[in-house]
């Protein structure tokens, strides 16, 4: 494979992996943080349904506590004696403790105001009331709480008026703005927030801590939805959405999640006002986006160590991959390469076998020629020696054709039937013995690298140092003067020895690579080599059941690998 | 040299032809077959001394001929000759009791060498088996 289909896999598998934890542990966050953000809404408009009740109750109870206070005023007082001025200014300073009350009117059925304590008396004593709304109101209904009106003063204010169970006069209070406003003032959540009342029209009772001097569209439609028409619902104690006519239960309160904000709603003063509060979602997210960064460094942290993991292991895939389909690539090389040189070996042998035949003959009749030649008569025959001097080539070629053959059929080698357990340090040493001086003459220096203590094994000796011989010759001859041979001896995993030939000469053409143990194949002069040599190293060395190899070094020139089997001493 | 009978058995008629030629031509008793069978007949009824023996035959090969030669006359010495084998089958020769293994080509000084060594051993073989006879003969009670 290429490295570019290697880096393509590496890029898929990783790629593969990312999506495998990326994509659950996104949709992980995903719905984790919702829920969580769907349980943080959940509390805020519980806390918001709790508040929006206990403020009602507080401004329902205050409302009740300053019309019970009238109320039981006109029970106790006749209007004869509230109606003199000093008796009212006794009874206000009486219940006015608190400050609350503003003033206290009484006025009699007919609208006059009879007597008056308060602040603004120049301005207020006289006034005649009976065309007033209010006035009307608690004349039929026997009490009366206005929405906030500027009134006379210009100050935002709003009356309790109550008349006397017989109804002969009114008596009304003004209570003051500023203490009721103060009873909503706890009454939002997070900074964001907003609480305020408004009446049946939407005008403002009190003020909004937004600064909303009137109310926006979208509260006016919660408001009119509120009356009874649709709301989303959102818990039990919301009104279930409905069509027009259903008459809203005024003793519930909605909750209307609103965009960004939920906003709560409850009526009080009968039905009269209305008490809105509003939180912004986001006040209130404060702790759920904690939890939720905490979330998602842990989640990121941990798909960094599990992307990590699987870009390791990707990596360890890979290598793996690329390792075995080099041995494989390797092993097939290895495996064409014997396969060749099996067929070459036949090839060579047979030749040689029929070549055999022939050159005895003609050897034999050469011979026969020489034999007789002498018994002819000198005087008939004129070239005698020539005759003798054409036998001799005859039988010298057929002698140089018959070494060729013989060494290919690997007749010419010592036949050692018995092997022996050979110390491979010590029989190169003995081969480098033999040629060290010619390596001496060539100015070639040998480096020995051998790892001590290798084990012996049982192999034929004479052949394996023919093959180093070879090899170092061979050396010799390519890196010329001045060159070096390195011989390095190993052990390979226990049960191979191995032997490396390298020099620092040109080392070997690619294109030679394949074809260096062919039989005949020689880059020498010609004379000067059979292409032998490196074929019957190769035939010894698979005879002797090992291998050998030949690879160019990076640092330049060859290197010869024999790998041979330790096999044991019986 | 001594005189000595040789029998040359190769499949090659020309070879066997020259080599008959050029031993006889060194004084030596030589007779020629061209196949297993034929030599071993004629060993039958001859008393040679020596067997160059081509290794590879049509029939029977020279390996088994050498086999029934061993057993037929266990005292004539065989000497192989091939250019169609391999060391292996050498080897195998010399274990049947092969004097020695010659690879073809090769001239006739060294063949005729080799056949007088293996003359040599069967007379030295023979010569000790009359004396073990003569002894024992004298031995014996007249």
């Amino acid at each position: 494979m290429e490295t570019t289909q290697y880096k393509r896999v590496w890029l898929r598998l990783t790629g593969v992996f990312c999506l495998l934890i990326t994509v659950p542990v996104a949709i992980l966050v995903l719905v984790t943080t919702n829920s969580l953000r769907d349980a943080a809404i959940n509390k805020i408009e519980v806390s918001l349904g709790r508040l929006i009740e206990h403020k009602r109750d507080v401004v329902n109870l205050f409302l009740k506590e300053k019309e019970d206070l009238l109320t039981m005023m006109v029970g106790m007082y006749p209007i004869t004696y509230l109606g003199r001025q000093e008796n009212l200014d006794n009874l206000f300073i009486a219940v006015n403790k608190t400050g609350s009350i503003v003033d206290l009117h009484v006025i009699d059925s007919s609208g006059k105001q009879l007597a008056y304590v308060g602040p603004y008396a120049q301005s207020l004593i006289g006034k005649n009331y009976y065309d007033a709304q209010w006035f009307q109101d608690v004349l039929i209904n026997g009490s009366h709480v206005s929405d906030v009106f500027l009134g006379f003063r210009n100050v935002p204010h709003f009356i309790v008026a109550v008349a006397d169970p017989l109804k002969t006069y009114v008596l009304r209070a003004t209570i003051n703005s500023e203490q009721f406003n103060r009873l909503l003032l706890s009454s939002q959540i997070g900074p964001h927030g907003d609480s305020f009342i408004v009446n049946r029209e939407g005008t403002l009772q009190t003020p909004s801590r937004a600064g909303l001097s009137e109310l926006n569209s979208e509260d006016r439609l919660l408001l009119e939805h509120h009356e009874g028409t649709t709301i989303v619902k959102r818990d039990e104690n919301v009104v279930v959405p409905g069509d027009d006519k259903v008459v809203t239960d005024l003793g519930k309160t909605s909750i209307v999640k609103r965009g960004e904000s939920i906003v709560a709603t409850r009526w009080v003063k009968d039905g009269q006002w209305c008490l809105i509060v509003k939180a912004l979602i986001e006040d209130s997210l404060g702790p759920f986006y904690k939890v939720r960064n905490n979330i998602i460094i842990v989640i990121i942290v941990t798909s960094a160590v599990f992307l990590a993991i699987a870009v390791l292991f990707a990596n360890y895939f890979l290598q793996r991959i690329e390792k075995e389909d080099r041995n494989r690539a390797e092993l097939g090389h290895q495996m064409v390469q014997m396969e060749k040189m099996a067929t070459v070996g036949r090839l060579a042998t047979g030749i040689a076998h029929e070549i055999n035949n022939p050159l005895q003959i003609i050897t034999s009749q050469a011979g026969w020629i020489g034999e007789l030649l002498p018994e002819e008569e000198p005087d008939k025959v004129k070239h005698l020696e020539e005759y003798q001097k054409a036998i001799e080539q005859i039988k010298h070629h057929v002698r140089r054709a018959g070494t060729i053959t013989h060494r290919l059929l690997g007749f010419s080698r010592k036949i050692s039937a018995e092997k022996q357990n050979v110390h491979l340090n010590e029989l190169i040493e003995e081969t480098i013995s033999f040629v060290e001086k010619e390596a001496e003459y060539n100015n070639v220096s040998i480096v020995r690298e051998y790892t001590e203590n290798l084990p012996g094994t049982m192999t034929d000796g004479p052949q394996l140092q023919q093959v180093f011989l070879n090899l170092i010759n061979n050396a010799i001859d390519e890196i010329g003067q001045g060159g070096i041979i390195e011989i390095r001896t190993a052990i390979e995993r226990n049960t191979k020895l191995v032997a490396e030939f390298a020099d620092n000469g040109h080392g070997i053409k690619p294109e030679n690579l394949k074809r260096i143990f062919d039989p005949f194949f020689t880059t020498k002069d010609p004379g000067k080599g059979t292409g032998l040599g490196l074929y019957i190293s190769y035939d010894i060395v698979k005879k002797l059941g090992g291998t050998i190899s030949v690879a160019n070094r990076n640092s330049g020139g060859a290197v010869f690998t024999i790998v041979l089997p330790i096999i044991n001493v019986d | 040299m001594r005189e000595f009978n040789v029998l040359v058995v190769d499949d090659e008629q020309e070879f066997l032809d020259i080599t008959v030629k050029r031993l006889e031509k060194r004084g030596l008793k030589v007779q020629g077959a061209e196949s297993g069978e034929k030599a071993l007949q004629i060993l039958l009824h001859s008393s040679t001394d020596v067997v160059l023996l081509d290794v590879k035959m049509p029939g029977i090969d020279g390996i088994e001929t050498l086999r029934r030669i061993r057993s037929m006359k266990p005292l004539t010495e065989v000497v192989l000759l091939t250019g169609h084998a391999s060391v292996d089958s050498g080897i195998e020769g010399m274990k049947l009791g092969a004097f020695d293994y010659l690879m073809k080509p090769i001239e006739l000084e060294p063949l005729l060498e080799k056949l007088a060594d293996a003359y040599e051993k069967k007379r030295l073989h023979q010569e000790k088996i009359e004396q073990a006879e003569i002894k024992r003969n004298m031995s014996k009670p007249a």
